[in-house]
């Protein structure tokens, strides 16, 4: 469809944002045009404090390059120990420009994350949206329907937002002192700095968060460790995978239940499992359970054999060896990582053997593994806690590919 | 995966096009209120306007409606901006004639007629400003008329331009008149142009003649078409009842304008909501009553019979009842009672219903309100199907079997249509009055090209019938395959039972056609989707050629979740198939047979192929969908021949960020298909013909003017001293004109390649018809094709055969398909992007044709 309307500039935009102010202020004003005159005064000052106000939110999403500072990665011990917040807000849809509300938060999800730990603590809560602006019942429904399937109105589980937003900020600032920074995917964060601000002012909390992206932390953790800047389309691609999805423990209880994949927690979570699995990995730190979701593929292999070969003659063959789980992409992808990263694999360190694996019975799964498997590449995915099985060269393999 | 998708997608339902179906999806656009709509029927208010009882909480007004009204009547049908393009007379080789020459002749009726014009016919535009200025439309309309310079000739006004058949005396004429308040208002009316009969805006005038016309025939308007609810077809048992009706237009064609009708019908659910609501308090009890109705209602489509209009229930307000008075425009008080009392006489007889909201589209992008709507829910009647009634079955045969009309019902309605606006006085009076005369139907000489023959390994295939030569090829062994050696089975534990019979069957189907199928490894997992996705996970590794899922159910978890982890992260062929697919005993063969080929197709097999003369040809398909989650995403499909033998594709997708459907990233797909071409054959192709599937009504210039300049970069690269001639073809799956063959006093649907490159066409473009498709019901559309860029100078008559001949090649149907097989393949690779992946599907597979 063609864009048959006038070009228009930045002032149009700014007096139509204006709108909705002037006429709570009981100005009657129903066009641009009637608007002008009362904005030509807040055109000429500066806006920067402008973020406050709800109907002229929606931050450009930042496009600083990441302040490395700020993620206090002085050390590789620093950054290993240190804990991230990732932060999810769900809404019902995202409503049209002109009006006052343009989000309905009805999800919450927070995790606490650290490269050494994994995951250390979680927050979710589902949230009371409010009353539905007047005439978009539809559209929330329909945005609803289509991913989180959170119901817009009686949803007994939703609790008012002046409660969440307080033991969200308790979760995340448990003790007096600097507030964490907390991060959230380039694509959600104006929808979660919108949410956040629009449940400060019902509950009267100040607090202003500091929202940063994900990608730029990859990307700050990245150069901090191998002195090189990723691209962003390989940190896109990196954190955009599906193989979590269905993982167990990753979704809330409300979603696991009804099985709907769109959850704030696990996307929280998966981008968590990202994380761990690809760079954990560079930094030599042995996967555990609270790093990726390790315990679907234990419980699959060695408690319920999930494969039966009809017919076992003819099948022979084919049979596999030993069950196993392999990613046939990580070879090349490490190949590409080698290319992007040079020296790297002089950088991997392993820890010892004997060193405290936690999670649920990893040590029994890879026990059982390392035993029955003679090929040792087949099990690359979970290579760095098998590193003192393997020859160096396998022993830097990630989990899952990238790709 | 899903049948009915398939069929859509192989277009042989297309027939039923003409119905309006379905529930309103979340996208606007795709609504019966849509923008267009609005449009077309403020156009057609040349005459009366549109009173709706419109409420508005805050009191916004919209602006004056006056000023809107002049604006709009003005603006350009987009069909109409297409025809400013003229893309013929830079083609030299088809500037004198663009007919093709081989073929059998054949005579065909259409539902195209004549309208005549007298010689000189011309039309005179004149703006009206009135001092002081008036805001009712109505008044103005009155002091106008009053002039006797006025009032006995034929004229049209809506407000603000005036339409003449003869010119008045002056340029400028002014006038002045007093009204009945006594205050004195003076005209000014000025010749803007005169117009000839095949200018747009004339011919959007005799548009807007026609629809008041087929008012005086008892019609009415809704959405673009026009209806006759006096004659409806019931259909009790579903509680439904079908209105007749026509889209009509008229338009410019190969010589002069002509008047096309197309029957359509309208789906209305004999049940007002009133009805419904009461219906569904009486099933669910009152506790959860209000939240069922929500969840029930809110979406679907409701059509009020006082005025024909239809609106989407966005809401419903349950403080608001019918005796609550709400403010009309001019300011008065009045109640919802009272007003439709006075202004339809309609008595209301629950008092205490609630409202229903609807979100009034906002016709000028200013920053006012949305205007809601308050409808009355005893008043409205429930429209289209719901996704419940489109998975009924019986419900759809039962729709099908009246809305599906064969050619010779189809012919009977349009010459019923013909008669009524020739006989009947007011609607030949009105014809008159413009001096237009009201012809007769139109027929025209096709061609039947020959048909073509299927190339096998070993044996050359003249079906019998191009629609369907699954029997010729039967025994016939494929152009190529590869043997399937390791592959895994995932089925659901209860599902185990069918393995067995249909893993022989296909083992025997595949050695028939060469097609090799060693034994799978089976893997059974519990019945949900994450155990599948985890045991697809842990079993798949880079030897594996394919993986076959045997899924319990076609809920939508499985089939996204599999293909996703499959087609971008774990980059594997795979192959989806129901356990209640694989139940049928009687089917299996044939069910075998379909996914044997498709799973050859998937490993980079070769089905067949036809005989194409032109050596080092590359043929492309593009087409473009919308992200079934996020609408401000196009899913952008891309498939390019890599051998000269058109049996092997190369197909790229893409996600772009746009609001329009033109896409950016051609230059990155046809580079990358002609590195593919050159690695495989050593050489660029000489020719490229470029088939766009895809484009709206008023695209054409932008595809013109931004995606040809894209293709045509990356075609002339500065390394090679021979670049390859490109030709651009727009396919449109929709069009106007049906053609009939008339048999022994009866008509029929035209055969299999029968092409119409003349009279229907457009003078400025190099444009055809062909009937590539069969529909064993209804009526046949043809498929067109408009060539916007041809370097190749291929003669018209190639060009079309050409066209004909790639309707053979798709691997997923063995038979014909109504658009060349590259757009198919597009097609199918932007829905499976669009509806289940939502990224772009990994490279690795761009060599096969993966989602078959």
């Amino acid at each position: 469809m063609p864009n048959r309307r006038a070009s228009r500039n930045a002032y149009y935009f700014f007096v139509q944002e204006k709108i909705p102010e002037l006429r709570r202020r009981g100005l009657a004003v129903a066009r641009v045009a009637d608007a002008i005159p009362h904005c030509s005064a807040d055109w000429a000052k500066p806006t920067s404090t402008l973020l406050g106000e709800p109907g002229m939110l929606v931050p450009k999403p930042s496009v600083s390059p990441p302040d490395i500072s700020s993620l206090s990665l002085k050390s590789d011990q620093a950054l290993l120990g240190g804990n991230f917040y990732f932060l999810n807000i769900f809404s019902h849809g995202e409503l049209p420009p002109h009006c006052e509300q343009r989000f309905l938060p009805c999800e919450v999800g927070c995790v606490k994350y650290s490269l050494q730990e994994g995951i250390v603590a979680e927050f979710h809560s589902f949230i009371n949206p409010g009353e539905i602006p007047r005439g978009f019942r539809f559209h929330c429904q329909a945005a609803s329907d289509s991913s989180h399937k959170i119901p817009i109105s009686n949803f007994e589980l939703g609790h008012d937002q002046a409660t969440v937003l307080q033991k969200l900020y308790r979760f995340i600032h448990p003790n007096p002192g600097k507030w964490p920074p907390i991060y959230c995917k380039s694509d959600d964060r104006a929808r979660i700095h919108w949410c956040l601000k629009l449940m400060e002012r019902d509950s009267e909390i100040r607090q202003d968060l500091e929202l940063l992206t994900v990608e730029d932390l990859v990307v700050g953790i990245y150069q901090q460790k191998f002195l090189k800047e990723p691209s962003k389309t390989w940190v896109r691609s990196l954190l955009d995978v599906a193989m979590w999805d269905y993982s167990s423990n990753t979704r809330c209880k409300w979603h696991e239940e009804n099985d709907i994949l769109f959850c704030a927690l696990a996307v929280c979570k998966k981008i968590t499992y990202c994380i761990s699995n690809s760079l954990a990995t560079l930094f030599g730190i042995r996967l555990t359970g609270t790093h990726i979701p390790l315990q679907d593929y234990e419980a699959s292999s060695s408690v319920t054999p999930k494969m039966v070969v009809l017919d076992a003659g003819r099948y022979q063959k084919l049979r596999v060896e030993s069950p196993g789980f392999y990613h046939f992409n990580s070879y090349k992808q490490e190949q590409r990582f080698n290319a992007s990263t040079g020296d790297y694999p002089c950088g991997v360190k392993f820890s010892g053997q004997n060193s405290t694996v936690r999670g649920r019975g990893i040590t029994r799964l890879l026990e059982s593994i390392s035993n029955s498997s003679s090929n040792v590449r087949k099990f690359s995915n979970c290579e760095t806690s098998l590193s003192s099985y393997v020859p160096k060269e396998d022993g830097y393999k990630s989990f899952s590919s990238l790709s | 995966m899903s049948g009915r998708a398939r069929v859509r997608a192989r277009g042989i339902t297309r027939s039923l096009g003409a119905v309006d179906v379905g529930r309103a999806p979340a996208s606007p656009s795709a609504t019966s209120v849509e923008p267009g709509d609005q449009e077309a029927s403020s156009s057609s208010g040349l005459v009366e306007a549109n009173i709706i009882p419109q409420w508005d909480k805050d009191s916004v007004c919209s602006g004056d409606s006056g000023q809107s009204h002049m604006e709009r009547s003005m603006r350009m049908r987009r069909d109409l901006m297409d025809l400013e393009i003229s893309t013929r007379e830079k083609l030299a080789h088809v500037k004198d004639c663009k007919t093709g020459s081989s073929g059998i002749p054949v005579k065909l009726v259409t539902n195209l007629f004549n309208l005549d014009f007298p010689q000189d016919w011309q039309l005179y535009q004149y703006c009206v400003t009135f001092s002081p200025d008036l805001a009712s439309r109505r008044l103005r309309t009155a002091l106008l008329y009053n002039h006797s310079e006025l009032s006995n000739r034929t004229k049209a006004f809506d407000g603000a331009t005036l339409f003449l058949l003869q010119k008045l005396d002056k340029k400028v004429t002014e006038l002045s008149s007093e009204t009945q308040r006594g205050e004195t208002v003076k005209i000014t009316v000025t010749l803007i142009k005169e117009l000839v009969s095949s200018s747009p805006v004339c011919i959007q005038f005799i548009n807007i003649i026609f629809r008041k016309i087929l008012k005086k025939l008892s019609m009415y308007q809704i959405g673009r078409n026009f209806y006759k609810p006096s004659e409806p077809v019931e259909i009790p048992q579903h509680k439904l009842s079908l209105w007749p009706g026509f889209a009509i237009s008229v338009s410019p064609f190969e010589s002069r304008l002509l008047f096309s009708a197309d029957v359509s019908y309208k789906v209305l659910r004999n049940e007002t909501v009133l009805e419904f609501m009461t219906d569904l308090c009486f099933k669910t009890g009152t506790s959860c009553f209000t939240q069922m109705c929500e969840k029930q209602l809110v979406g679907l489509v409701v059509l009020t019979r006082y005025n024909n209009r239809t609106y989407r229930i966005d809401d419903i307000d349950w403080t608001v009842k019918p005796t609550f008075s709400f403010q009309k425009r001019d300011g008065a008080e009045i109640t919802y009672v009272d007003y439709y009392k006075q202004q339809y006489d309609i008595t209301l007889s629950d008092l205490n219903q609630p409202m229903l909201v609807s979100l009034l589209k906002r016709k000028r992008n200013d920053n006012s309100e949305p205007q809601v709507v308050h409808l009355i829910p005893e008043l409205c009647f429930l429209t289209g199907l719901s996704g419940q009634a489109t998975s009924d079955f019986q419900l759809m045969k039962a729709v099908a079997e009246e809305t599906r009309l064969s050619p010779l019902d189809r012919q009977q309605r349009l010459a019923r249509l013909a008669d009524d606006i020739q006989r009947n006085q007011v609607a030949r009076f009105e014809l008159e009055n413009w001096g237009l005369h009201f012809g007769s139907q139109m027929s025209l000489t096709g061609r039947i090209v020959p048909p073509e023959k299927i190339l096998m390994q070993d044996h050359v295939c003249q079906p019998a019938s191009a629609a369907d030569w699954a029997k010729d090829i039967r025994t016939c062994k494929v152009l190529s395959a590869q043997s399937l050696d390791k592959w895994l089975i995932f089925c659901a534990n209860r599902a185990e039972y069918v393995i067995e019979s249909f893993l022989s069957c296909l083992r025997r189907v595949g050695s028939s056609m060469g097609f090799n199928v060693g034994y799978p490894q089976i893997i059974k997992v519990q019945e949900n989707p994450g155990a599948f996705i985890r045991a697809i996970q842990q079993q798949v590794n880079p030897e594996v050629q394919l993986v076959m899922c045997i899924l319990p159910s076609n809920q939508k978890n499985y089939y996204d979740s599999i293909k996703k982890y499959l087609s971008s992260d774990c980059a594997v062929p795979s192959q989806c198939v129901l356990t209640r697919t694989l139940s049928k005993q009687g089917m299996m063969m044939s069910v075998a047979t379909k996914i044997a080929m498709q799973m050859n197709c998937k490993l980079g097999g070769e089905l067949w192929a036809v005989e194409i003369p032109l050596k080092s040809l590359m043929v492309v398909g593009i087409d473009i969908s919308k992200d079934a989650f996020n609408k401000d995403m196009a899913v952008i499909g891309f498939v390019a021949s890599v051998n000269p033998r058109i049996t092997r594709w190369f197909s790229r997708c893409i996600l772009q960020r746009t609001t329009t459907g033109i896409a950016d990233c051609l230059k990155v797909f046809m580079t990358g298909a002609l590195n593919k071409w050159q690695k495989t054959n050593h050489d660029l192709p000489a020719r490229i013909v470029v088939y766009r599937d895809g484009v709206g009504d008023g695209q054409l210039r932008t595809v013109m003017e931004y995606e040809v300049p894209q293709l045509l970069s990356s075609v002339t690269k500065p390394s090679a001293n021979t670049s390859s001639r490109l030709s651009v073809v727009v396919v449109r799956k929709k069009c106007m004109p049906r053609f009939f063959t008339e048999m022994s006093r009866t008509v029929q649907n035209p055969p299999l390649g029968t092409v119409v490159d003349s009279e229907a066409t457009r003078p400025e473009w190099y444009d055809f018809y062909l009937v590539s498709q069969t529909a064993s019901r209804g009526t046949v559309s043809p498929t067109y094709y408009n060539v916007i860029y041809d370097d190749n100078g291929l003669k018209p008559d190639h060009m079309q055969r050409l066209t004909y001949k790639l309707c053979h090649l798709y691997y997923n149907w063995q038979g014909l398909v109504s658009i060349p097989a590259p757009c198919l393949y597009a097609h199918k690779l932007t829905f499976l992007v669009s509806q289940s992946i939502h990224k772009e599907p990994s490279l690795e597979l761009a060599n096969n044709l993966f989602y078959l």
